[in-house]
């Protein structure tokens, strides 16, 4: 989950609430959803939530939030916009991949003393959520001054018209600009295999044809979802500012973008239009438009289990940072229009609107009750006979185990001198991950005597006997549906310098007796045993298992100095 | 006062004056040794006499040490060749007398650093002398050699130096001694007299009668026996089943399903986008081998991707995501076993379910992850759900907290939590019963309508997970994940741990 930097000084500033300390800060963030991590070096707040407000990655969107949560705002805030002066051109050649843009002009902000820092690390966080690393949106955000705004018609000397910047798709070795934290005039083909940052987001172009790029008049300028250039670099002493998005989808983009229009504007930034011209229609940005969802009283009392009344419900929305009307039919019937800010994206639904009632409402302050509801608990038949089959083996001094269900092929086949694929107990093809971190852990054990074998090995210290009993699953490939058959295996060793077959034999005889089965060991190979003392486990007539002295050269391989003498056999053999 | 045989023995050969040996104690008597330390630990806990303990050193020569007990030491040797040689006069050339001492191989390095050590004479650019001074006769190490091999005692410094020069061997031995007490000298002159103490009752004394004859030696029963090799549920069992119980008592019926299940149950069900960042190959574990499911129950598959793409009611919205029939039918390990309550949910498992219910499972889930002492790439996940008409945020507070406290965990906090298939969704915090810090212990919610809808649930359904090691390890205080779960456990922690229950 997202952790943000958070300083609680600014916090404080931004809410005009001096006076909270910091622990009272920290209980006011958890009763928004905000967990208090720790503090670092810079005696920042690292605080950690989960990825629906992404308003708050900032500090600007945390003080909002506080706010409202105090009282101290309360409705539908949504910034003034100026008219447009600045056109962003989408041209012909943009990547088909990556055909959306938008943008936002912001005027007077001022980005001293931590405010930059925090627009960076927004943008950084924003990325890394919505934007899914970039590739579904990426963020620039340049100085306006050193822009350079194109005509999109030569002929015209028209100021406004004028101040036109381009998004095109270029050949990745068709121009060259100084990337950010950059000294050399590179192409951007160049930038992927050269720059840091390039090598690290070269992987989002791997497809493209022609790379995204943003031109003004002095030539290129920005490469999304990369890199800025230089040229427009912003700092603390940057006044007016050009924020642009590109990405694979409209609305997530321009709720990125919203995002960071209002945390400017809460650095006194004034937000300015921009007409995205496309070749057919003109579409004004950012899009600050409200959405709009109905929600009942009825809906809200009965998930909070509380009674409100219809003053108090508003007031909630209104501290929610919610618009809302109410609509009263009916004898009691309420509904409640609400109207939803533009930085919100996780309003799906009329229960999300709920949820924030709960949260300004205080869930905490909620008295828990057991539900008056009547069931009948139980268990599953398997889960009986298993617990009862461990306890046989328990008492037959068997240690219980509970092996990983995860391995390797060297620990499931070869260690145990078997080879995938081979028609006898543990021989069938495995389940195989597909990507694991780490290569102790690649497969699903197709049988529960190999980590037997592994806990032996590592514990070959310890004092004899360790007669050792797993009740746990294994699975195996086959035409089934989801193409695994998975099953409970039981599997029991017994491991002492005397042990011999019909030590495990006298155990299986055990079992049956007290489930009831009737036993037969018909004689049989496996690799895994010594030739002459292997049998099928075979319970009232259907070969289910095997039994048998393990084979010394499996024995050795596990640094034991002692004889084995195991079997193992299905679980559901041993049911009614 | 009465005694049994052996020990009255023991204590009418001891001495009060000084420790007389075990050794010497059983030629007394006749016993074996080992039945002399038993009767003497005995008479020792009665307060007759005392038994102490020695180390002594058995000193040894090595079967280098043996060779130059007869041929002299290489050093030795050098120095009356090289005195034959006249080099206590002149120096002579090395070479030729290490040839007439009849030294070669290891032997020549050994004289010839041993030789100007013990000051036999000096080597100088191969030209060798000897010092007519030197008496081999005096020398400690030859002499100690010989002292050795007669079972003499040696000097603790030459014995070092030998032990250095692997001449010498030495063995510690424990030699136990007995000393008669004040209170065994007068339990003595007042005259003791042998019991016939009887150590085993035998079937046989059963059956003759002979039991009504005999008095049976006392024993200590204060001492601790050696533990015998027992079998123990495994401690982490031990607390799923613990856990089973307590949901079984409040009312909850097991389920049980499939661990490689279809991403559509593992999360599209579930209302988690398809470009959720924890569906990725990192963070869940994707199968190669089956890649994907045959089939996938047409109707509900319709209803999930409509809820993912338009969400569901009058005014829902949908995800802005992209979403493919082919990633829902990608097959995974599944990373939670909320899979199973969509199955059960859905009538999938057991038909269509009536309001109400209550529903849990205790099983394994899979996490791509590295292995450290608080993470593993397979746990047990603790979840459950309520399905009624009309449940709220209390119902479900009532219920978890009513369910930790039966594990001791009280004050259970509710932090406002997002989950992608839950609203209002809730992170739970308790304390630890013992360090009282205050600690995650689950996850919890209301199904939203874009997971309820699809499914065909008309009602309200609350649900909530856990790690069942996270549950063990605060009601156990156990810090290490890896030695209570897998392979790589150590069998005697398994052993010591004290039983759930």
């Amino acid at each position: 989950m997202p952790v943000v930097d958070v300083d609680p000084d600014e916090l404080r500033e931004l809410t005009g609430h001096e006076e909270k300390g910091d622990d009272e800060l920290k209980d006011d963030l958890f009763g928004i959803g905000l967990e208090y991590e720790g503090t670092s070096e810079d005696g920042e707040f690292q605080l950690e939530f989960a990825p629906d407000r992404l308003d708050r990655l900032s500090v600007e969107g945390v003080a909002r939030s506080l706010r409202y949560q105090y009282g101290d705002a309360s409705g539908v805030y949504v910034p003034d916009t100026n008219d447009a002066e600045w056109t962003i051109e989408v041209a012909d050649s943009v990547p088909d991949e990556r055909p959306c843009v938008t943008g936002a002009i912001v005027r007077g902000v001022d980005l001293s003393g931590g405010a930059l820092e925090s627009l960076i690390q927004l943008q950084e966080k924003l990325h890394a959520t919505m934007g899914r690393e970039r590739t579904k949106g990426a963020i620039g955000i340049h100085d306006l001054t050193m822009v350079k705004g194109g005509s999109l018609d030569p002929d015209t000397t028209d100021a406004e018209a004028s101040n036109s910047i381009t998004y095109r798709g270029i050949d990745p070795d068709g121009d060259t600009f100084v990337a950010l934290d950059d000294d050399a005039e590179r192409t951007p083909a160049d930038v992927l295999t050269e720059h840091p940052t390039g090598q690290t987001y070269a992987d989002l172009l791997d497809d493209y044809e022609r790379y995204p790029a943003i031109y003004d008049d002095l030539g290129l300028f920005s490469f999304p979802p990369v890199i800025n250039g230089r040229r427009t670099e912003v700092t603390e002493n940057s006044r007016n500012l050009l924020v642009e998005l590109t990405g694979t989808d409209q609305w997530t983009i321009d709720r990125m973008c919203n995002i960071i229009c209002y945390a400017l504007d809460a650095r006194g930034g004034t937000i300015e239009d921009v007409t995205v011209s496309y070749p057919d229609t003109d579409v004004p940005k950012p899009d600050l438009e409200t959405d709009e969802k109905v929600v009942t009283h009825e809906r809200i009392e009965s998930t909070l289990g509380i009674d409100l009344t219809e003053e108090e419900v508003l007031d909630l929305l209104g501290r929610a940072g919610l618009g809302a009307e109410s609509e009263v039919w009916g004898e009691q019937g309420i509904d409640y229009v609400v109207e939803i800010p533009p930085y919100r994206t996780d309003v799906l639904h009329p229960v999300d609107i709920v949820d924030d009632v709960g949260r300004a409402y205080g869930f905490n302050d909620l008295v828990p009750r057991y539900p008056d509801v009547s069931t009948v608990g139980g268990r599953t038949d398997r889960s009986r006979l298993e617990r009862a089959v461990r306890e046989t083996l328990v008492g037959l001094g068997h240690q219980d185990l509970l092996n990983f269900h995860l391995t390797n092929e060297d620990e499931n086949y070869d260690r145990m001198r078997l080879d995938p694929g081979s028609d006898v107990v543990g021989g069938g093809e495995p389940a195989t991950i597909a990507e694991p971190y780490s290569e102790d852990y690649t497969i699903v054990r197709t049988w529960a005597l190999p980590s037997l074998m592994a806990l032996l090995e590592n514990n070959t210290h310890r004092a004899y006997p360790q007669d050792v009993a797993e009740v746990g699953f294994a699975a195996e490939r086959d035409d089934s549906n989801t193409g695994v058959a998975e099953r409970r295996t039981v599997a029991g060793a017994v491991v002492r310098h005397d042990a011999s077959y019909e030590d495990a034999k006298a155990r299986l005889q055990v079992l049956a007796r007290d489930f009831d089965v009737e036993l037969a060991t018909p004689e049989t190979s496996h690799p895994t045993f010594i030739d002459g003392r292997v049998a099928s486990v075979a319970i009232d007539g259907e070969d289910v298992g095997v039994i048998g002295e393990v084979h010394p050269e499996v024995l050795v391989e596990h640094d034991l100095e002692v004889p084995v003498a195991a079997f193992e056999l299905r679980l559901d053999a041993l049911a009614e | 006062m009465e005694l049994p045989q052996r020990e009255l023995a023991v204590l009418e050969a001891a001495s009060a004056d000084e420790p007389t040996p075990v050794a010497e104690l059983a030629s007394a008597t006749g016993e074996k040794p080992e039945t002399v330390t038993g009767a003497a630990f005995d008479l020792e806990e009665r307060g007759l006499v005392t038994v102490s303990e020695d180390t002594v050193a058995d000193v040894e020569l090595t079967e280098e040490g043996e060779r130059y007990h007869r041929m002299g030491l290489p050093e030795i040797r050098l120095y009356e060749t090289a005195l034959g040689a006249g080099a206590d006069e002149e120096s002579v050339s090395m070479g030729e007398v290490l040839g007439a001492a009849d030294l070669d191989g290891p032997e020549v390095d050994i004289a010839l650093s041993n030789y100007a050590r013990k000051g036999y004479g000096e080597i100088e650019s191969g030209d060798l002398s000897a010092n007519p001074d030197a008496d081999p006769d005096t020398d400690e190490e030859a002499a100690a050699l010989d002292a050795v091999a007669d079972g003499e005692p040696i000097d603790e410094d030459v014995r070092e130096a030998l032990e250095r020069r692997d001449l010498l061997v030495v063995h510690e031995r424990t030699i136990r001694s007995v000393t008669l007490t004040d209170d065994g000298v007068d339990a003595l002159m007042a005259g003791i007299s042998a019991t016939e103490a009887v150590g085993q009752l035998t079937p046989e004394m059963l059956a003759s009668g002979e039991w009504a004859d005999v008095a049976f030696a006392d024993y200590n029963v204060e001492a601790d026996a050696e533990t015998p090799s027992s079998g123990k549920e495994h401690v982490l069992r031990a607390t799923a089943e613990r856990v089973t119980d307590v949901l079984v008592g409040m009312g909850f019926e097991e389920m049980e399903g499939p661990h490689a299940d279809s991403e559509f149950w593992i999360n599209d069900a579930l209302f988690m986008p398809q470009d959720h960042p924890a569906r990725t190959h990192w963070d869940q574990f994707a199968l190669s081998e089956p890649s994907a499911v045959d089939e996938l129950p047409d109707d509900l598959l319709e209803r999930v991707e409509s809820a993912h793409r338009e969400g569901v009611g009058d005014d829902g919205d949908g995800y802005h995501s992209p979403w493919t029939e082919e990633m829902a039918r990608g097959v995974d390990l599944r990373g939670h076993t909320t899979s199973l309550s969509m199955r059960y949910l859905s009538g999938e498992a057991v038909g269509d379910l009536e309001p109400p219910q209550r529903y849990f499972s205790v099983e394994k889930v899979y996490r791509n992850d590295t292995l450290d002492a608080t993470h593993l790439l397979e746990f047990f996940q603790i979840e459950g759900w309520v399905m009624a008409e009309d449940l709220s945020v209390r119902d479900l507070m009532g219920t978890f907290t009513e369910f930790y406290s039966q594990f001791g965990i009280e004050n259970v906090r509710f932090k406002p939590h997002y989950n992608p298939y839950t609203e209002p969704s809730f992170e739970l915090f308790g304390t630890h019963p013992r360090t009282g810090e205050v600690i995650e212990i689950g996850n919890s919610g209301l199904f939203r309508p874009e997971v309820l809808e699809p499914l065909g649930v008309e009602c309200d359904v609350m649900a909530w997970g856990l790690a069942l090691e996270r549950l063990l390890m605060l009601t156990h205080g156990f810090e290490d994940i890896r030695d209570v779960h897998g392979t790589l456990a150590d069998i005697d922690f398994l052993r010591n741990t004290e039983v759930v229950y």
